[in-house]
C-alpha cells in the first residue's frame, strides 16, 4: 500500500524530464535504424506489403499497405495500416492497427487493434517492419481462432462463403484508393 | 557759376602745381627742365619696335636716371606709369605680328623648333620692353604683369599646341641611342620669366605624363619575364627627375631643397607611371596568366602597383570580361579551362595572397566548370597523373597536403595578413593548395572519390599482360591521394588494387592445378564501380575454357563465385587456315565470331549475333570487319561473311562507301551518369512506395519525402524530368499537379 502511494503522486513529473533527454538522444539512432529499415523495404520488394512514413521530417509514424495475398479470402484487397515507433523502438513493438475496416478473427473491426503474438509479448528487436507486414499479411490467410478479438469472425471462419460476405460488407478502402 | 572761393581754391592748386614743377626755379625754367625731363622718361620707357632696329642707347642711361628723378620728385609718377602702361598696350600689335607669324609657321610644319623660336622672340620683346631697373620695382612689376596678361591674351589654343609639343620634344628621349641633350637651362628661365611654368603647370605636367606613358607602353608591353618597376623607377630619377628639377626645383640652392620640392610632384609622377603599368598589365592580364610562370616578373609589378593606385576593381573586371571571351565558351577544352583557371589561382595568389581578387574572378569560372559534364574527369585524371595528359594541373613541387577545410582562418600563420576593404562580407577561400580548391568546385569530394573509382577501374582493366609496374604505379597514386582524400575515402580503391594483386595470385594457384590459358583479372563486384554488363555467351573453346577455369576457382575459394565478364579482355589467337595462319590480339568479341566460322564458313551476321547471345549491331559489324581487313573473312554479299580457307587477292581498297559506323570506345566502366541513372532506380522504389502509401502527392511533397532516400541530392526540376519520364512509362499519372501510380 505504501508502495502504490509512493508511486502515485510525483513520480510522472520527476520522471519525465530524464526520459525525454535520453528518447531524445536516442531519437538520432532509432531515426538510423527506421531509415535503414525504410531502405530495406523499398529495396526488397516484397510483393503486396509496402510502408512509409506519412510526412516528411517525421520518421515515427507510418502508413502501410498489405494486400490479400492470393489465393486466400482477402485476395484482391487492400488494407491501409497505422504505425506508430515508440522512442524506444527496437525494444518495444511499434503500435499497428487497421485503417480500413478489417473483418478478420484477431482484427477489432472498430478500432483497427490487432491481436499478434510479435506485436506484444512476444516481438523481439530483431523483428523489422518488414517481418511485420509480412506476418500481417500471413495473419490475413491464417488466423489465431483460438484467441479471436472478433469472435463473430472466429466463428464463420470455417465458412469461408459467408466469411467473404461479411468481410466485403465491411470492407471499404479508403479515398485514397479510389480517388 | 564758380563762386569766388572756388576759384581761389583752384588758383591755390595751380599755384602749388606749378611751384611742384617749377621746382622753386625763378620764372618757368623749372618748369621746362621739368618738361624735358618728362619727354625723356617718356621717351627712355616708350617700347620700341624691335622691327625697325630701334634700341636704347645706353649712354642715356645717366641722363635718364636724372630725368627720372625730376619726375619722381614732381610725383608725376604714376601720370608716367600710365601712359607707359597704355604705350605698351597700343605697341602689342606688334608682338602679337610675330606671335602669329611664328604659330603661323608652327601650324604648317608642327615643328616644335618654331615655338622655340618664337619663345626667344618674346623674350627679347620683353627685354626690349621691360623697364630699366634703375626705375624701381613698381614700374617694372606693372610691366611684367602687364605684358603677362596681354601676351596670354593673344596666345591661343594653337599655341598650347605646340607648347605642349615643345615640351615633349624637351623630355629626355627614351631611345638610348640618341645622347640627350644637354638641358637648356635659359630657355626655363625665360619660361619663368614670361610666367609660362605657373600658366601652364598642368599642360607640363601632362606632356611629361604622356611621356612616361609612352615609355612605360613602349618598354613594358608584352615584357613580363622580368619585374619592371625598378627600372622604370631608375629611368624616372635618372631621366625625369633632371627635367623635373628644371621645372619644380629650379629655386633649390640644395639637392636638400630639391628633394623636399620634389617629393609632392615626384609622387604624382610615380603615382601616374605605376597606374599606366596597372593598366597596361590589367589589359594584358589573361596572357600573362597564359604565359605563367614565364611572366612572374609582370606578377610582381602587377602586385606592387596594386598597392600604389587603387586599381583592383578595374583588374578583376577585366580579368572577368576576358576569361568570359576567351575561356568559358563551348570551344574551350575543359582541360584548358582547368589549367587555365591554376594558372589564374598562382598568378593572383602572387598578385593579392589574401585571394580576394581571386575569389571574385574564380567564381564565374568555378560555375561554368560546375556545369561541364567532364570536369571531375580532368581534374581526377590529373590527380592520377595520366600519361597522355601533356602537363599536369599539379605543381610537383607542390608539397601533397589534406584536402582543407577552406574557411579556417590560421592565425597561427606568420604571414597573415587581414583581408583588403574589398573583401566581400562572404568568407573568401583563403589560398589553398591547387587541388583543394579544385575539389571545392563541387560542394562535396564524394564525386571526386567515386570519379576516382571508375577512372581507377579503367586503368586497371587496361592493363594486359602481368604488368606489375603500372599496377605498382597506379598503387602509389592512390597512396598519394590518400593523404589528400583520407584513408576512408579511398578504401575501395584500396580493394580495387588488393583484387589485382589476388587475382594474379588466384591465377598463380588454379595455373599450378590445372594450367589454363584463361588469366582471368577477379574482381570484387561490392567494391568496383558498375561494369557495363554485356550478353555475350563465348562459344565452342572459349566457353570450354572458362567452364574448366571456374571450376578449378571454386575448388580453390568454394564461398566465392566466379561470374564471367567475357566481353572485356583480350585473346591472343591464332587461326590455322589451309594455306596459312593469322596471329592477332583481338577484343572476345571478334574471337567469338572468328569461333563460330571453325563449324560453319558462311554465316549471316543476324545469325553470328543471335550464335554469341545478344550484341549491338554496329559492335558485330565491327568485329566482322577487324577480320576482313585481316583477309580472313569475305562479304559476300551485306550481311553474310565467308571464311576465305585459301587467301584472296583482296581488293586493296574496301569499298570505301562502307563506311564503319564510328563506334566509340566505350569504356567498360559505367561513367559517372550511369551510375546515377542507377541511383534514380533507387529512388523510384521510395518513390512507388510513398504513392503506394500516402496515394497522391504534389510534386514538392514527394521532393521532401525523397529525403528519406540516403544521398538523394537531385533538385526538384531533376526530380520533374524523371517523373515525366516514368509518366511516358506508364508508370504514373498525373493531374493537376497531383503524382499518384497507375493501377497495375
Amino acid at each position: 500500500m505504501e508502495q502504490l502511494t509512493t508511486s502515485l503522486t510525483p513520480r510522472p513529473a520527476t520522471n519525465k524530464a530524464p526520459v525525454a533527454g535520453s528518447s531524445q538522444q536516442s531519437s538520432g539512432s532509432v531515426a538510423k535504424r527506421l531509415g535503414n529499415e525504410l531502405m530495406t523495404l523499398m529495396m526488397s520488394a516484397s510483393p503486396g506489403i509496402s510502408a512509409f512514413p506519412k510526412n516528411d521530417g517525421n520518421l515515427f509514424e507510418w502508413v502501410g499497405t498489405i494486400e490479400g495475398a492470393p489465393g486466400t479470402v482477402y485476395a484482391g484487397l487492400s488494407f491501409k495500416i497505422a504505425i506508430s515507433f515508440p522512442p524506444n523502438y527496437p525494444y518495444v513493438p511499434p503500435a499497428i492497427k487497421f485503417e480500413t475496416p478489417c473483418f478478420h478473427p484477431n482484427v477489432d473491426i472498430n478500432s483497427g487493434g490487432i491481436c499478434l503474438d510479435i506485436l506484444q509479448d512476444k516481438w523481439s528487436a530483431v523483428y523489422s517492419v518488414q517481418t511485420i507486414l509480412l506476418s500481417l499479411q500471413s495473419l490475413l490467410g491464417e488466423p489465431n481462432n483460438a484467441s479471436p478479438l472478433n469472435t463473430d469472425a472466429a466463428a464463420i471462419w470455417n465458412n469461408q462463403e459467408a466469411f467473404k460476405i461479411h468481410l466485403l460488407r465491411h470492407y471499404r478502402p479508403l479515398k485514397d484508393e479510389s480517388a | 557759376m564758380a563762386s569766388d572761393a572756388l576759384r581761389s581754391q583752384v588758383a591755390t592748386k595751380w599755384q602749388d602745381a606749378f611751384k611742384r614743377l617749377n621746382n622753386n626755379q625763378p620764372g618757368i625754367s623749372g618748369l621746362l627742365t621739368f618738361s624735358e625731363s618728362w619727354t625723356n622718361t617718356l621717351d627712355f620707357v616708350r617700347p620700341v619696335n624691335l622691327k625697325e632696329g630701334q634700341s636704347h642707347k645706353p649712354e642715356d642711361l645717366a641722363v635718364a636716371r636724372k630725368d627720372f628723378e625730376m619726375v619722381n620728385r614732381c610725383r608725376r609718377l604714376p601720370v608716367c606709369l600710365e601712359i607707359f602702361l597704355d604705350e605698351l598696350r597700343q605697341k602689342f600689335y606688334l608682338v602679337r605680328e610675330d606671335v602669329d607669324s611664328y604659330l603661323a609657321q608652327y601650324e604648317q610644319s608642327e615643328d616644335p623648333i618654331h615655338i622655340y623660336n618664337l619663345i626667344f622672340r618674346l623674350k627679347e620683346w620683353y627685354d626690349a620692353w621691360l623697364p630699366s631697373e634703375e626705375l624701381g620695382a613698381t614700374i617694372r612689376n606693372a610691366f611684367i604683369l602687364s605684358f603677362q596678361t596681354q601676351l596670354y591674351s593673344i596666345l591661343g589654343p594653337t599655341f598650347v599646341k605646340g607648347f605642349k609639343d615643345f615640351i615633349a620634344s624637351t623630355l629626355p628621349s627614351s631611345d638610348p641611342e640618341m645622347s640627350d641633350k644637354a638641358p637648356d637651362i635659359e630657355m626655363w628661365v625665360i619660361f619663368e620669366m614670361l610666367g609660362f611654368l605657373d600658366r601652364y603647370e598642368s599642360i607640363i605636367a601632362s606632356a611629361g605624363y604622356e611621356h612616361i606613358e609612352a615609355h612605360v607602353l613602349e618598354n613594358c608591353a608584352g615584357q613580363w619575364a622580368t619585374p619592371m618597376m625598378d627600372s622604370l623607377r631608375a629611368w624616372m630619377s635618372e631621366k625625369i627627375v633632371p627635367w623635373m628639377l628644371l621645372m619644380y626645383g629650379r629655386e633649390a640652392a640644395t639637392t636638400d631643397d630639391a628633394r623636399v620640392m620634389l617629393a609632392n610632384v615626384g609622387s604624382r609622377f610615380d603615382f601616374h607611371m605605376a597606374k599606366t603599368l596597372c593598366d597596361l598589365r590589367t589589359r594584358e592580364i589573361f596572357d600573362i596568366i597564359v604565359d605563367y610562370p614565364d611572366s612572374a616578373g609582370a606578377l610582381h609589378d602587377l602586385k606592387d602597383c596594386l598597392q600604389r593606385v587603387d586599381q583592383r576593381g578595374a583588374l578583376v573586371k577585366s580579368l572577368r570580361k576576358a576569361n568570359r571571351k576567351r575561356l568559358l565558351h563551348p570551344g574551350a577544352d575543359t582541360r584548358l579551362i582547368l589549367s587555365q583557371y591554376v594558372a589564374t589561382i598562382k598568378c593572383l595568389r602572387i598578385v593579392d595572397p589574401p585571394g580576394v581578387l581571386l575569389f571574385k574572378v574564380a567564381d564565374p569560372i568555378r560555375r561554368y566548370l560546375r556545369e561541364r559534364p567532364d570536369t571531375i574527369r580532368c581534374i581526377v585524371s590529373n590527380l592520377v597523373g595520366d600519361e597522355d595528359s601533356g602537363d599536369s594541373l599539379v605543381d610537383e613541387s607542390e608539397p601533397i597536403v589534406p584536402l582543407q577545410q577552406p574557411d579556417i582562418e590560421d592565425y597561427t600563420d606568420p604571414n597573415w595578413e587581414p583581408e583588403p576593404i574589398d573583401a566581400g562580407p562572404v568568407q573568401t577561400n583563403r589560398p589553398s593548395d591547387v587541388i583543394s580548391t579544385l575539389v571545392s568546385i563541387y560542394d562535396s569530394k564524394d564525386l571526386f572519390v567515386k570519379e576516382l573509382q571508375v577512372l581507377l577501374a579503367q586503368r586497371l582493366l587496361a592493363i594486359t599482360d602481368d604488368n606489375v609496374e603500372k599496377v605498382d604505379k597506379e598503387r602509389r597514386n592512390i597512396e598519394i591521394l590518400k593523404i589528400r582524400f583520407g584513408e576512408a575515402a579511398l578504401q575501395v580503391c584500396e580493394v580495387m588494387l588488393k583484387d589485382m594483386t589476388d587475382s594474379k595470385r588466384i591465377d598463380g594457384h588454379v595455373q599450378s592445378q590445372k594450367a589454363s590459358i584463361v588469366h582471368p583479372t577477379i574482381i570484387s563486384r561490392q567494391f568496383w564501380p558498375m561494369l557495363e554488363s554485356s550478353e555475350i555467351v563465348m562459344p565452342g573453346q572459349f566457353q570450354v575454357l572458362q567452364d574448366q577455369y571456374a571450376k578449378e576457382f571454386i575448388a580453390f575459394k568454394p564461398d566465392k563465385r566466379l561470374r564471367w565478364l567475357p566481353h572485356l579482355g583480350t585473346v591472343h589467337l591464332e587461326l590455322q587456315l589451309e594455306d596459312r595462319t593469322v596471329e592477332a590480339d583481338v577484343p572476345p568479341l571478334e574471337a567469338a565470331f572468328i569461333e563460330l566460322f571453325s563449324g560453319q564458313s558462311i554465316w549471316k551476321m543476324n545469325d553470328l549475333i543471335t550464335a554469341v547471345g545478344s550484341v549491338d549491331r554496329s559492335a558485330a559489324l565491327k568485329a566482322l570487319l577487324t577480320w576482313v581487313d585481316k583477309g580472313v573473312l569475305k562479304e559476300d554479299e551485306p550481311g553474310t561473311f565467308r571464311l576465305l580457307e585459301i587467301a584472296e587477292e583482296a581488293s586493296p581498297t574496301r569499298d570505301s562507301s562502307r563506311i564503319v559506323p564510328a563506334q566509340q570506345e566505350i569504356p567498360p566502366v559505367a561513367s559517372l551518369q550511369q551510375q546515377q541513372a542507377e541511383q534514380m532506380k533507387i529512388y523510384w522504389k521510395f518513390i512507388e512506395g510513398m504513392l503506394t502509401n500516402l496515394g497522391q502527392l504534389p510534386l514538392d511533397r514527394i521532393q521532401t519525402m525523397l529525403k528519406f532516400a540516403p544521398g538523394y541530392d537531385q533538385t526538384v526540376e531533376q526530380l520533374a524530368g524523371f517523373m515525366e519520364a516514368a509518366r511516358r512509362e506508364g508508370l504514373v499519372a498525373v493531374k493537376d499537379g497531383i503524382w499518384k501510380l497507375t493501377p497495375k
